[in-house]
C-alpha cells in the first residue's frame, strides 16, 4: 500500500532524509522513531505531497505522489503536526470539505467528529478548540472514508492519557480495516504497543529497521515476549547512539532476527 | 469537479466569515453617498449628484482604493497557502486550491463592492432619477474587473513569499508602483518619443498596468473627451473603436496570467 523506493529530500546542501526504502503492507503498521529533525516528519509529509522529495519515489496504491499526486492522494489519510488550516476554519466547514473529496456524506464526518468528543462545536472555529480537541477533530477526518493508507505525524501529542488511548484504538480499528499505517512517534510505549515494525531514523538515516524483537537483538538489549513491558527505551537509546556515531549504519529486515 | 465546488464552498464559507468583505462593503457605500452628496455642496447647496457626475467622481475612487484592498487580502490569502498542509494531503490538485481562494474572495469583495456601491446607487435613483444609471452599471463593472485582476496579482505575491509580512509589504510597493509608478515611467517615456509614435505606445503601457487598464476603460466609458478635457479626448481617439474591449481584455489577462503563475508556484512549493 505504502512503498518507498529510495526516497531522499535535501534543502539546499542540507541532506534532510537519506535514501528510504520501505514498505507497509495492508493491515501492518509502522513507526518511524528518532530524535528531533531525524527525519520523520519530512518522510511522512513527502509521502503525503506536502513536500517534493529530491529524488527517489514514494507510491501509495501504486501511485506515484510526484507524477499522480490527486490519484494518489485520493486513498490516503494524512495526520500533521500541525493544524494544517488556518485556525479561522470551522470545524463543520472542514468536515463537509472533508467528505466531500472522499467521496462519503456529511453527515458521515459530522457523525466522525461528534464521536471524538465535539458533538455541538461543528460550528466552533479550530481557535477555539483545545490542542487535544484539534488533535481529535484531525484525527477523526484523517481515517474518514474509505482510506487504505494512513500517515500519522505525533499523532498522540497534545493528548491526555485518555486521548492517546483513543488514538491507539483509531490505529488498531484501521490496521483490522486492512489499512497500511505510517505514524512517527516520541511516545514509545505507543510504538511498542501498535507497531508490527520500527525504522529508527538519526540525521536523516535509518540506522535500524525490523520488529521490535529484531531491533533489540540489534541492541543488545534482552527482550522477551515474557517480559511485561519490552524496555523499547533503552533499545532505542542504544541504536540512536550507533546512528550517530559517524559511519555507522544497521538496516534490519524483517524476519533477519530469530 | 465536484472537488472543485466542494474547495469553492470552503473557501467562499471563510471568506464570509471574516470582517474584511463587510467593512469593505460598509466602506464603499459610506464614501459613495459622501461623494453622491459632497459634490454639490462647494456650490452652497447640499444636495445629492445624479449618477453621470457620481459615477464619474467614483472612478478615480474605485482604480485607487480597489486595486489596494484587492492586493492586500489577496497578498494575505495567498501567503495563507503555505499553512494549507491539510488541504494539500487531500486528492485536490493545488493549482484548484488557487483558483478557488481567488474565485471565493473575488465574489465575496465583489459582493462587498455590490453591495456598498449599490446601495448608495438607490439612494441617488430615490433622490435624483435613474438618468444616467447605465454609467454607474459601468463602473461597477470596471470595479469588479481591476478588483480580480488585482486580487489575482496579490496571491501571486502572497503565495511566492514566504511570510505575510514580505507578502504585504511587497504589495504595498507594487500598488505604489501600479498606482503612480508606471504613470510617471510613461510620462517620461512618451516625453521623448516621437509624437508619431505616441499613440501605439499609449495604448501599449495602458494595458501593461491593471490599474492604468482600468482608469482608461472608465474614462472610454464615460466618453472621455466631455468628462476629462483634452487628455480624455486624446483616450478617446486612441482607444476608440475596439478600444474599450482591448483594455477589458488586458485585465482579463492580468487576471490569468498572475494566477497561472500563482498556481505553479503552488504546485511545486514545498509548504
Amino acid at each position: 500500500m505504502i512503498r518507498l523506493e529510495e526516497l531522499h529530500k535535501s534543502y539546499g546542501g542540507r541532506l534532510a532524509l537519506a535514501p528510504l526504502s520501505l514498505d507497509v503492507a495492508a493491515g501492518e503498521v509502522v513507526a518511524l522513531v528518532g530524535p528531533n529533525g531525524a527525519g520523520k516528519s519530512t518522510t511522512l509529509r513527502a509521502i503525503a505531497g506536502i513536500i517534493r522529495p529530491t529524488g527517489g519515489r514514494a507510491l501509495i496504491g501504486g501511485r506515484d505522489v510526484v507524477t499522480d499526486p490527486v490519484g494518489a492522494r485520493v486513498q490516503l489519510g494524512y495526520l500533521s503536526q500541525r493544524a494544517g488550516v488556518p485556525l479561522g476554519t470551522v470545524v463543520g466547514d472542514l468536515a463537509r470539505l472533508v467528505a466531500s473529496v472522499r467521496g462519503v456524506p456529511a453527515a458521515e464526518a459530522e457523525a466522525a467528529v461528534a464521536a471524538a468528543g465535539l458533538a455541538g462545536r461543528l460550528d466552533a472555529p479550530l481557535a477555539e478548540l483545545s490542542g487535544g480537541q484539534r488533535q481529535r477533530v484531525m484525527l477523526a477526518l484523517a481515517v474518514l472514508g474509505p482510506v487504505v493508507a494512513l500517515l500519522l505525524d505525533e499523532p498522540s501529542i497534545s493528548l491526555d492519557s485518555e486521548g492517546s488511548e483513543e488514538v491507539r484504538e483509531a490505529i488498531r480499528a484501521a490496521r483490522e480495516r486492512g489499512t497500511a499505517v505510517l505514524f512517527a512517534s516520541h511516545h514509545l510505549s505507543d510504538v511498542a504497543a501498535l507497531a508490527d515494525r520500527i525504522v529508527v531514523l538519526v540525521q536523516g538515516r535509518a540506522v535500524a529497521q525490523g520488529t521490535l524483537a529484531e531491533l533489540s537483538e540489534a541492541a543488545g538489549v534482552p527482550w522477551s515476549l515474557e517480559a511485561i513491558e519490552p524496555p523499547i527505551e533503552r533499545i532505542y537509546r542504544v541504536l540512536v547512539a550507533r546512528g550517530r556515531s559517524a559511519g555507522h549504519r544497521l538496516t534490519l529486515v524483517r524476519g533477519s532476527a530469530a | 469537479m465536484s472537488h472543485a465546488g466542494a474547495l469553492f464552498r470552503f473557501e467562499l464559507a471563510a471568506a464570509l466569515r471574516g470582517r474584511t468583505a463587510p467593512l469593505f462593503a460598509i466602506g464603499f457605500a459610506a464614501v459613495s453617498l459622501a461623494v453622491a452628496l459632497v459634490g454639490l455642496s462647494a456650490g452652497g447647496a447640499m444636495a445629492m449628484q445624479g449618477f453621470a457626475r457620481t459615477s464619474a467622481s467614483l472612478l478615480q475612487l474605485v482604480i485607487w482604493v480597489v486595486p489596494m484592498l484587492a492586493l492586500l487580502t489577496g497578498a494575505a490569502v495567498g501567503s495563507e497557502c503555505q499553512d494549507l498542509e491539510l488541504i494539500a494531503a487531500l486528492p485536490v490538485s493545488r493549482r484548484l486550491v488557487v483558483i478557488s481562494r481567488w474565485l471565493a474572495w473575488s465574489v465575496a469583495l465583489g459582493a462587498a463592492l455590490l453591495v456598498g456601491l449599490g446601495a448608495a446607487g438607490i439612494a441617488i435613483a430615490a433622490t435624483t432619477g435613474t438618468a444616467d444609471g447605465w454609467r454607474y452599471l459601468r463602473l461597477l463593472g470596471v470595479a469588479l474587473l481591476v478588483l480580480t485582476a488585482t486580487l489575482a496579482l496579490g496571491i501571486w505575491i502572497g503565495v511566492a513569499s514566504r511570510s505575510r509580512l514580505r507578502a504585504v509589504a511587497i504589495a504595498v510597493g507594487i500598488w505604489f508602483a501600479l498606482v503612480i509608478g508606471v504613470d510617471l515611467a510613461v510620462i517620461g517615456l512618451l516625453a521623448v518619443l516621437p509624437p508619431g509614435q505616441a499613440s501605439w505606445w499609449l495604448s501599449l503601457l495602458l494595458m501593461a498596468d491593471p490599474v492604468d487598464s482600468a482608469r482608461a476603460l472608465g474614462l472610454s466609458l464615460f466618453h472621455a473627451d466631455v468628462v476629462a478635457g483634452p487628455t480624455g479626448a486624446a483616450l478617446h481617439r486612441v482607444l476608440g473603436g475596439a478600444g474599450a474591449w482591448a483594455l477589458a481584455g488586458a485585465l482579463v489577462a492580468w487576471t490569468v496570467g498572475p494566477l497561472w503563475l500563482a498556481g505553479r508556484r503552488y504546485a511545486r512549493a514545498d509548504l
